[in-house]
């Protein structure tokens, strides 16, 4: 016999949390932000920026990282689509995207973040093929828009409840670093925003923003013009200076538990083996047989190979000795 | 005082092709429920009981080998299976199919039915559970099938269709039977033979032959 059954107590199941770096280069920053005129003229521009490690009209290697768009209540900050229906706009379009992704069935519910002020915000949305299942809560710093130069990180590590919402877990976003983000004592203009890990989307309030930037006289962030095109995405994208990201994976594996006791698996049909087996001069091979294993395959009911192991070395076996090999499938 | 090894072998597996395949296909198929051990690369004329260091270096140049990862060819890994035997044996089972190369023309029909030698004590040919028969190419073959043994399983297996790609089949039974592809698009512009191989493993004894399958054009066609 030369498969061997397993019991249903040879399999465990087994989850591990894995990260990554979320930026293309596995990059732990993102330093250069960089967008694509082409893209930005486009009808997509008026929704949305892509931004790009690279500039991608010179290198090859440019890549998108993730999108920034930003919405608004009033419809502020973009053209109308008809000046008949006045506020109806492209922003106004994804102030409504975000409600219903991120607040879900809530009846009136809106991005206030505290305040009642106005209703608006920014949303960083990371591509999709820079994180496999979730972001990692802890792992996020952004500077460039927090006063004083500070970072704007979550509040991951110094919160005790985790808010759970519509579009899953969320958090809080402050000034910190590395997931300890609080607002400094006296702020009035509402938290930083809110991190959606299990969704790859971060949320920011423009309020919030160093008043530096915000009342630039040249180049402000932040302009909520009616029935102008502010291209606000962009004017959020020459403010950053450093993003850094990180993903989050649960790998469930499966371990199964191949047995072979001292009697079994004691022979080969490696040609080699016969020959040896019956070589005068390797006589011993009948009395001690000793077979050495590199392979484990896994079969169904049909001895159909469905998995394959190798070990790195091989793993030696006879009658006086058992082997427990551990084979891990990830899935 | 030392310490005794309790460490147990950990590898990580990778799925074959053949896998992919049924765990795409949803059915039920993809279901673990036995192994199988090889030692493929191993030269077991290696072994040297001459060795002046004693028995314990007799499988020296065998021990410490650097092994290659696993192949996803399911008809690449696991050729040479380790299969149990009592103690003592000295005669190792062997499949004979009576033939060293299977050579068929476009439609061209064969059934083979393998015989295992030193089975047993060479108390029996046949075995019972019957053998496992692979072919490389599913393509080559309008018919692949296997008889004789009737459990749902191999029924199941026997009955299953694989379209259009170069992936492997595998079927069950005491006789198997192949029926060449009549399919003229499979050759190549100026290419008048195809080959691919035929594994066929005893299901009991774990023996194991490869034999080559040649698939001949009709030129005359």
């Amino acid at each position: 016999m030369s498969f061997k059954r397993l019991d249903s107590e040879d399999f465990t199941f087994g989850a591990a949390l894995t990260s990554a770096p979320v930026w293309s280069n596995f990059s732990s920053s993102l330093l250069s932000f960089n967008k694509s005129p082409i893209q930005q003229v486009s009808d997509s521009g008026q929704y949305y920026i892509d931004v790009y490690n690279n500039d991608p009209a010179s290198s090859p290697n440019a890549k998108i990282q993730f999108a920034i768009t930003y919405g608004d209540v009033d419809g502020s900050g973009s053209l109308w689509y008809n000046p008949l229906n006045p506020g109806s706009s492209p922003t106004r379009t994804v102030y409504g995207q975000f409600v219903n992704l991120l607040l879900g069935e809530d009846e009136g519910a809106s991005f206030n973040f505290g305040l009642n002020g106005p209703q608006s915000f920014f949303a960083l949305t990371i591509n999709r093929t820079h994180y496999k299942q979730a972001l990692l809560p802890g792992s996020l710093q952004i500077r460039g828009l927090a006063p004083g130069g500070a970072y704007i990180t979550d509040n991951s590590r110094v919160t005790s409840v985790v808010d759970y919402t519509p579009a899953g877990r969320r958090f809080t976003l402050g000034s910190g670093s590395f997931g300890d983000g609080v607002m400094p004592a006296g702020s009035v203009n509402g938290v930083h925003g809110y991190l959606y890990p299990d969704i790859g989307i971060i949320i920011l309030n423009p309020l919030a923003f160093d008043p530096t930037i915000l009342n630039d006289p040249i180049n402000p962030v932040w302009l909520r013009d009616s029935n102008i095109n502010s291209n606000n995405p962009d004017r959020l994208r020459q403010k950053l200076t450093q993003f850094s990201l990180q993903n989050e994976e649960t790998i469930t594996s499966n371990y199964i538990f191949c047995r072979a006791r001292n009697a079994e698996f004691g022979y080969s049909t490696n040609p080699s083996f016969t020959f040896s087996f019956f070589s005068s001069s390797l006589n011993d091979f009948i009395q001690t047989p000793s077979t050495y294993i590199t392979s484990v395959g896994l079969y169904n009911n049909n001895n159909e190979l469905l998995a394959v192991a190798k070990l790195s070395k091989p793993l030696k076996k006879d009658f006086t000795s058992e082997a427990l090999i551990r084979v891990k499938l990830d899935f | 005082m030392g310490y005794l090894n309790n460490s147990i072998v950990t590898v990580d597996a990778i799925l074959t092709r053949k896998g992919r395949e049924l765990l795409a296909r949803n059915d039920g198929s993809f279901r673990i429920t036995q192994f199988a051990l090889a030692d493929d690369e191993i030269d077991y004329t290696m072994w040297d009981p001459d060795n002046p260091l004693g028995s314990a270096y007799y499988g020296q140049a065998i021990d410490n080998m650097p092994l290659l990862e696993a192949f996803p060819d399911e008809t690449q890994a696991m050729k040479y299976l380790l299969t149990t035997l009592p103690r003592g044996t000295s005669k190792l089972p062997i499949i004979d199919v009576g033939y060293q190369v299977i050579s068929l023309y476009q439609g061209a029909s064969i059934a083979i039915t393998p015989q295992t030698l030193n089975y047993l004590g060479g108390t029996q040919t046949f075995e019972s559970s019957g053998y496992v028969a692979t072919i490389g190419d599913v393509r080559l073959m309008s018919n692949f099938n296997g008889v004789g043994i009737n459990t749902a399983q191999a029924t199941s297996l026997n009955s299953t269709a694989t379209l259009g790609a170069s992936v492997s089949k595998t079927v069950v039974g005491t006789t198997i039977n192949m029926t060449a592809t009549t399919v003229n698009v499979l050759f190549p512009t100026g290419v008048d033979q195809l080959t691919t191989s035929l594994i066929i493993v005893g299901r009991d004894s774990g023996a194991r032959v490869v034999i080559p399958v040649q698939l001949n054009k009709n030129t005359n066609c």
